[in-house]
């Protein structure tokens, strides 16, 4: 990859995060494209298929992915509209869960560019921390990773897809009120 | 134990003493009288399907393993090595016909009989593998797909226990033949309240919804509700601790794909649950005590986990009609996560609220307080076509008064005889 997309994928990601950090949300909407998947699958746990804890006694049973897929439960699977819906509770005055708001800070690494096979744009994997408070000593530590697509329309990217993975087989946070 | 359960409770009167939310001294009672005693939702047997098939879960704090035998009979035992009470099974779920104890190697069957011991000529020939057996709940028994179980030999049948709640969970997981199946994946996470506080909630708080979830009402997570023509009907008790919230017979309140597919399937479900389907819609209910479901919103059934008098972990599944089309689970699914769950509209508003309930009665002097449930006190009625007692407006805290009366005389200790003599008049 380019050097120069490198840093421009680079400073995209953090001027992204930081209009989330600073609760701009119309304008993070505006990066997303139209048909977007937006998505945070959930969490399992299960033996690898070198694993001695037990002796199977079905022997055709198929290795579980730790993540769930597509079509089953997900912590968010949103489309622009939904997610534009959910901007629009916040700004209700009656969302209780950031009423008054949480502050956040995010932290974007180890961020790794590549093209699409298909040319439909860059794939770009990333890290996150992300760090909220609320309250009082409420404290999150959300600590993942996230595969996007991102597209260029001209005006600059526009992020198409977004998978959102938070490694926690049990969530330790009280609810996902923020973007990640 | 000092805590005396009488001056905490008074349902005559709409009165909840705020230490039920808070006292250690309550919760460590209520892992004996409740959670070692009453029959506890432990998975769906779609989660179970084949031989040797488990699932990992929790009756209270104990961890549990339900596991189908080579013969097909599901079981459940505590998912602890009786060696050194290691936990004995870290997954989720799987296949086995043997779990094997990490620590020291002791191998149990599927039958939970504890079938290897690694250098068992130390034992000089003393260790009687028969006596140490994985512990198994005194009972076990699935109704309409729901596992269930319960640590207490003593305690009543499932059916029985259920009373007039079965026909109330037949109107949610067996409208259909096939029942239900359980979407994939699960939501787990932890919440700083007291596990009764959702409890009592999903017993049908109809005066929330509004307020509560104005925000998401307003953005569309949920189809606008017409005003209620019966004001009757909506909260109901079918007695033993069991309440279900229920809406007019009519009410749409779904995704616009699922409203077609219901009017499509009415007169099938209407067959199978029969004439009470034409007075109500049951939407949301607790059976006693910490097993919940929605219906509507979102298709979630869900186990409110005590985790000590302040925190609750919560494990919540969307459940679909195993016979509906492909594109109904789909909306069913979209609609339950964005609706309820850790990232749920709903649900988050909820949760902050339940939150500061809880850890408000911190305070010495605010746990002297009682709460108000005094909501249509001196109101209620027996519905003979309902089998439920019932609230006779569309707002009430009758259901939260029944569940803390079954709640604290199950704290006192009253013999399962008097637990399930029959609220509801034959």
């Amino acid at each position: 990859m380019r050097p120069d997309v490198m840093l421009d994928v680079e400073q995209f990601l953090f001027r992204e995060a930081h209009l989330l950090d600073e609760r701009r949300f119309q304008e993070w909407l505006g990066l997303l494209t139209d048909d977007i998947r937006y998505w945070m699958p959930t969490m399992g746990r299960y033996y690898g298929a070198s694993t001695k804890a037990f002796a199977p006694l079905e022997r055709d049973q198929p290795e579980r992915p730790e993540f769930s897929d597509e079509n089953e439960l997900a912590i968010l699977d949103e489309t622009k509209d939904s997610l534009a819906r959910r901007i629009a509770r916040l700004d209700s005055g009656m969302a209780w869960s950031e009423e008054p708001p949480s502050r956040t800070c995010r932290f974007i690494s180890n961020v790794i560019v590549d093209e699409s096979d298909t040319n439909a744009g860059l794939i770009v994997r990333s890290n996150f921390i992300l760090y909220r408070t609320r309250g009082e000593l409420e404290r999150d530590f959300y600590v993942g990773s996230r595969q996007d697509v991102l597209r260029s329309d001209g005006g600059g990217w526009k992020i198409a897809y977004r998978k959102i993975l938070v490694p926690q087989n049990v969530l330790a946070a009280k609810n996902i009120s923020n973007f990640f | 134990m000092n805590v005396d359960i009488h001056t905490l409770v008074d349902s005559d009167q709409g009165l909840v003493g705020r230490a039920v939310h808070i006292d250690p001294q309550i919760y460590e009672r209520e892992g004996g009288m409740i959670f070692a005693r009453c029959w506890m939702y432990l998975c769906h047997e779609s989660q179970v399907p084949r031989p040797g098939d488990f699932c990992t879960a929790y009756m209270g704090e104990d961890l549990v393993i339900v596991w189908r035998d080579t013969q097909g009979t599901v079981r459940a035992f505590l998912n602890v090595c009786r060696h050194r009470g290691n936990r004995l099974c870290r997954a989720d779920s799987g296949n086995a016909a043997t779990i094997t104890c990490p620590y020291h190697g002791w191998a149990y069957g599927n039958d939970g009989g504890l079938k290897g011991v690694p250098h068992q000529q130390a034992y000089r020939g003393e260790l009687d593998k028969e006596r140490w057996s994985l512990i198994s709940v005194a009972q076990l028994d699935i109704y309409k797909g729901l596992i269930f179980a319960t640590f207490d030999a003593s305690a009543p049948p499932l059916r029985e226990y259920l009373g007039e709640m079965a026909w109330y969970i037949d109107a949610i997981f067996d409208r259909r033949d096939g029942g239900v199946e359980m979407l994939a994946g699960v939501h787990r996470w932890v919440v700083p309240c007291n596990w009764k506080v959702p409890a009592e909630n999903f017993c049908g708080d109809s005066y929330h919804g509004p307020w509560a979830h104005g925000s998401a009402m307003s953005a569309g997570f949920s189809a606008r509700r017409p005003r209620p023509r019966d004001i009757e009907r909506f909260h109901l008790y079918p007695g033993n601790g069991h309440c279900v919230m229920g809406r007019q017979p009519d009410d749409a309140s779904d995704s616009p794909e699922v409203v077609v597919y219901e009017r499509e399937v009415r007169a099938e479900v209407r067959a199978r649950l029969g004439p009470r389907l034409d007075l109500v819609r049951p939407v949301v209910g607790t059976v006693f005590p910490n097993l919940a479901f929605v219906r509507g919103t979102a298709n979630s059934i869900r186990v409110w986990h005590p985790r000590g008098p302040g925190s609750t972990e919560i494990w919540s599944w969307l459940f679909v009609d195993k016979r509906a089309p492909a594109s109904v689970k789909e909306a069913v699914r979209l609609a339950g996560l964005r609706s309820f769950g850790p990232g749920g509209t709903f649900e988050q508003d909820d949760i902050d609220n339940w939150q500061e309930c809880t850890q408000s009665a911190r305070g010495t002097v605010s746990r002297r307080q009682m709460l108000n449930l005094q909501m249509g006190l001196g109101n209620e009625r027996f519905d003979p076509e309902l089998r439920a007692w019932t609230s006779d407006f569309c707002l009430s805290e009758s259901n939260q008064r029944y569940f803390y009366r079954h709640w604290a005389r199950v704290m006192e200790g009253a013999d399962w005889s008097s637990l399930t003599a029959r609220e509801v008049p034959q």
